[in-house]
């Protein structure tokens, strides 16, 4: 017997001592699980909301949006100034000469220009490169750079070990020199960047504020770029983003990254604007099932759930409106002061069911139409002609999708962008639906109306249409929308629909290759102008998954690029967005995303609830814990003050 | 013995390239571009053409060459003797800066996990999976075992049953319920032990509990046979007819015996509760081996996929081999 305890008692010790050898992070001044797992801290490489939010804290572009102001004011990073040229395509930006990397050296205009540089080469795989390109030469350089290792790879292979080593360096260096020569992105000196734009871009210091603009540390990262021999191309190594190795420039910097565990900021004392921090730590644990974050808020170790999904989030909201239901005299007088509704939740009694906030997101969900004849398998395609997708969008009841499936607080969509998020644009009213109806004959109506399009477009009786397929992917709730949708063209066109439930990837290769009708879709705006979204159905657009080939929509776009005149360039948008969401139809909205946070208003400030919906957690203060102002920050507006 | 270990030992790396080739052709057959994100913004197509280059994803025969290459260190060894490590190493110092990790046995960068190479996921997640696995088989033995002789001392009473459906629920019930349930009563509740994470042996305790409970099961039933079939065994009554104690006889005679089955079955089960933990591990936050089975093959990160498996067949190789090893010294008359 003993022969066998002996075993058990070696493995219980062991195991005590892994476990106590750990080192857990000690507890931080705010604690948020993350939407997801950060995939990247590589600020050119990023694309996950997670990521870009956690870059934002360790990172710092040319200037920054102040997501707690009502317009998102532009405010200085580190450029302390700068100058537009009247056309909007000439920039020049001035350095302040107190920005320090987190090892005490200088942030220079040539560090800037080496960060954008990689964001321009095909093989650092920048899921953003694109809104690089809107610099003059960029596009060519890319291109240039794309064929120059095309050809180099198929040559590689004749060459020797010696000679590839050569060769891929020599090419190398002329990607270097070819860049210098043809791109319009300069450092003057140290502290001075110009750059000229291919068109007339009002919105371009909107993206100078989008963190893939950061730069990095040259003298680092170069060190993890070597060129393969084989391909001629740069490759990237890991590890310069993992602490103690990663040098950064922003607010905060990165003291511990586990991989699945945790990440935990420590306030950076170089950071130039160091006085407004309010905390000095944040940790950020792995949390990944939807259940475990909200039972972590409510043991108390978390003070922000960044993107709620629990299937009862549903009562939860029930009971938030409950609350005010209860505090309706109060809650009205506080509304009437124009509070915003974190200030308003703030002010009200101390509940736990206040805890819980649905906010609309700058993101839109949809279902695209294929617009091409046919489908891979050689089959017709009903939704090729503009008349089908306008009579399906119309017959879909919309509010419906939003109060009886959705449940948490969306508002149906009747074009492309939430109402609010981009400043001083005006988005068109968009096709009807069922749900706009105001009674019973109003909804006939739309209803004959679109069978009306259906009998033009050669479908007298809509039950004689090929079978209609509509495409999801089985995660994420996507199937009872899907559902709904089947439903309503069934009950008010009388057409049978296929729902195809696919696995994600497989879906997305659908979606790639049309082979689909109609399927789900949805997008999230990445900067404040139109072009964030209208750029989708350009003809050559690599995401313009529905094949919506529209000369008049590209001319559009075309000319708003050439207006320099940015109220009428809005104008222009305006009127392709009109073209695509009243006549065209390439995707039909549904609603506007929502996102659901979990926090206690009275502890945490500084979360903003801009339609934008953007977060910079260096904002945050925990109220009554000591450090920092300890004062319930408001949205501010620049009429206001 | 040694002629045993040595055997086995051989037959691995066979055993592993037929294991790596028929992963390696499934998941490459997965639907889908592994460069593509499920979500989100996608690359330019020359951005994907030109990673596909990199990673030699444009060809099945190249990848599966370089793989082979990289994780079995014969490209260290290459770099090694061609002097390339020593011209980045001095590079590096020049600049002032750590020069990039060279891993002997290089897995690849996970096409997922941006920043990760999966030596680095397989070296942080396989210690947690392998203190996770190993408590819960622990408390499974503990758990099953008393369980197991309890129901065999006095088959079909009272005691007997109420194992039998404590079994049969331990068994049945998804961990994801078991798991919120005690994360529920004993960390919302009543707030005595942490609601997740790792690092600290509170937080060890009740996923390692909830992973147990269908080990333990399943333990305990062929406990209970064992110890059924050996206590009507010939030596059984000798022992009780030379005046032994009655505990004695359980544990120390029949017990032993009885233990052999639940022994054999203990190579695979650890094996299994090291990586399998897939649900426990999206329940308490555990930064574990088990989800990237599942998420390599949703993501189709192929060098993922290829690192937990190969890692998990040579971990199934090993256990087994113990569980011989141990069989034999346990009991002398196998040989």
């Amino acid at each position: 017997m003993l022969k066998l305890i002996v075993p058990f008692v070696l493995l219980f010790g062991a195991i005590f001592l892994v476990v106590e050898s750990d080192d857990p992070d000690p507890p931080a001044d705010f604690t948020f699980i993350n939407r997801g797992d950060v995939t990247t801290l590589d600020p050119q490489r990023m694309s996950w909301m997670q990521d870009l939010r956690v870059a934002r804290l360790l990172f710092e572009p040319l200037v920054r949006l102040d997501v707690m102001t009502r317009d998102y004011d532009i405010v200085p990073g580190v450029a302390e100034r700068w100058e537009v040229s009247e056309d909007f395509k000439e920039y020049t930006f001035h350095l302040r000469a107190d920005a320090k990397w987190s090892n005490g050296t200088p942030v220079t205009a040539q560090q800037f220009v080496y960060s954008w540089r990689r964001a321009l080469l095909p093989e650092t795989a920048a899921d953003y490169t694109a809104l690089f390109q809107t610099i003059d030469g960029a596009t060519d350089f890319f291109e240039w750079r794309s064929e120059q290792t095309r050809q180099y790879a198929i040559r590689a292979r004749d060459l020797t070990a010696e000679q590839k080593r050569i060769e891929s360096q020599k090419l190398w260096e002329e990607a270097i020199a070819y860049f210098d020569e043809h791109v319009a992105l300069h450092a003057v000196d140290d502290r001075t960047l110009t750059m000229k734009l291919t068109a007339s871009t009002p919105y371009w210091l909107d993206l100078c504020a989008f963190i893939v603009f950061a730069p990095v540390y040259e003298p680092l990262v170069s060190q993890y770029e070597q060129i393969d021999p084989d391909t001629g191309l740069v490759k990237l190594q890991l590890g310069w983003t993992k602490p103690p190795l990663l040098i950064s420039n922003g607010p905060f910097t990165l003291e511990n990254w586990r991989f699945k565990r945790s990440l935990f900021l420590r306030a950076n004392p170089l950071w130039w604007a160091r006085d407004t921090l309010d905390i000095e730590t944040i940790a950020i644990p792995s949390v990944e099932d939807s259940n475990s974050q909200v039972l972590a808020f409510e043991s108390g170790s978390v003070d922000w759930v960044s993107d709620v999904n629990a299937d009862y989030r549903i009562q939860m909201l029930a009971d938030k409106q409950a609350f005010y239901d209860e505090n309706r005299e109060q809650y009205e007088a506080l509304k009437a002061q124009g509070l915003d509704a974190f200030s308003i939740d703030a002010a009200l009694p101390d509940d736990p069911r206040k805890n819980i906030h649905a906010l609309g997101a700058f993101g839109t969900y949809w279902y695209n139409f294929n617009c091409k004849p046919t489908l891979p398998d050689g089959r017709e395609n009903p939704f090729h002609d503009p008349r089908v997708r306008r009579a399906f969008s119309m017959c879909i009841d919309k509010q419906r999708i939003c109060d009886d499936v959705m449940r948490i607080g969306n508002q149906p969509a009747r074009n492309m962008f939430p109402p609010g998020a981009i400043a001083g644009y005006e988005s068109p009213a968009g096709l009807p639906c069922i749900s706009d109806a105001r009674n019973e004959a109003e909804k006939q109506a739309i209803i004959a109306r679109a069978k009306a399009l259906l009998a033009e477009a050669g479908y007298k009786n809509p039950a004689d249409m090929p079978r209609i397929e509509l495409l999801f992917n089985s995660d994420g709730g996507h199937g009872i929308v899907a559902q709904q949708l089947a439903k309503d063209w069934e009950e008010f066109l009388g057409v049978r629909t296929f729902l195809a439930q696919k696995e994600i990837k497989v879906y997305k290769d659908d979606l790639k290759k049309q082979n689909f009708m109609t399927g789900r879709a949805g997008w999230f705006a990445d900067y404040a102008d139109p072009t964030t979204f209208l750029d989708l159905n350009r003809t050559e657009d690599g995401n313009n998954d529905r094949a919506y080939s529209s000369p008049v929509y590209d001319g559009l776009l075309d000319q708003a690029k050439l207006e320099t005149d940015p109220d009428k360039r809005l104008a222009i948008l305006a009127e392709a967005e009109r073209l695509i969401m009243e006549e065209d139809l390439p995707l039909v909205p549904l609603f506007y995303y929502v996102n659901i946070y979990l926090f206690d208003p009275d502890e945490v400030t500084g979360i903003s609830n801009h339609p934008r919906l953007q977060q910079d957690l260096f904002n945050v203060d925990m109220l009554g814990d000591g450090k920092g102002r300890d004062q319930v920050k408001h949205i501010t507006s620049k009429d206001l003050n | 013995m040694l002629g045993l270990i040595l055997r086995r030992l051989l037959q691995l790396p066979v055993i592993i390239l037929a294991i790596y080739t028929i992963t390696l052709t499934l998941s490459w057959a997965i639907p889908g571009n592994p460069l593509e994100k499920s979500d989100g913004r996608q690359p330019p197509a020359e951005v994907i053409e030109a990673m596909k280059r990199q990673y030699k994803l444009d060809s099945f025969p190249a990848f599966y060459m370089s793989y082979l290459k990289s994780a079995t260190g014969i490209e260290y060894l290459g770099d090694t003797l061609s002097g390339k490590r020593a011209r980045e190493r001095e590079q590096a110092e020049a600049a002032g800066v750590a020069p990039p990790t060279a891993y002997v046995f290089n897995l690849g960068p996970s096409l997922q996990y941006n920043d990760w190479n999966v030596n680095e996921i397989v070296s942080t997640s396989l210690p947690v999976s392998v203190v996770l696995g190993l408590s819960a088989i622990l408390i499974a033995l503990f758990i099953g075992i008393t369980a197991g002789v309890v129901g065999a001392v006095k088959p079909n009473s009272l005691a007997d049953l109420t194992t039998l459906v404590v079994a049969l629920i331990g068994i049945s019930l998804p961990s994801f319920v078991v798991g919120t349930l005690l994360l529920l009563v004993f960390a919302v509740l009543f707030p005595v032990l942490p609601v997740g994470g790792w690092g600290t042996l509170d937080r060890l305790i009740l996923p390692a509990v909830t992973l147990s409970l269908p080990f333990a099961a399943y333990i305990a039933r062929l406990t209970r046979m064992g110890m059924i079939d050996a206590l009507s065994a010939d030596y059984i009554r000798t022992a009780r007819a030379k005046g032994l104690s009655e505990t004695k006889v359980l544990l120390k005679h029949a017990l032993k015996n009885a233990f052999l089955p639940v022994l054999s079955y203990l190579g695979p089960a650890t094996a299994y509760a090291m990586t399998g933990s897939f649900v426990i591990e999206k329940v308490f936050s555990i930064p574990g081996l088990g989800q990237h089975f599942v998420n390599g093959v949703l993501n189709k990160d192929l060098f993922l996929i290829m690192g937990v498996v190969l890692i998990f067949a040579t971990m199934l190789v090993l256990f087994n081999l113990a569980v011989d090893v141990l069989y034999r010294w346990v009991d002398p008359r196998i040989g």
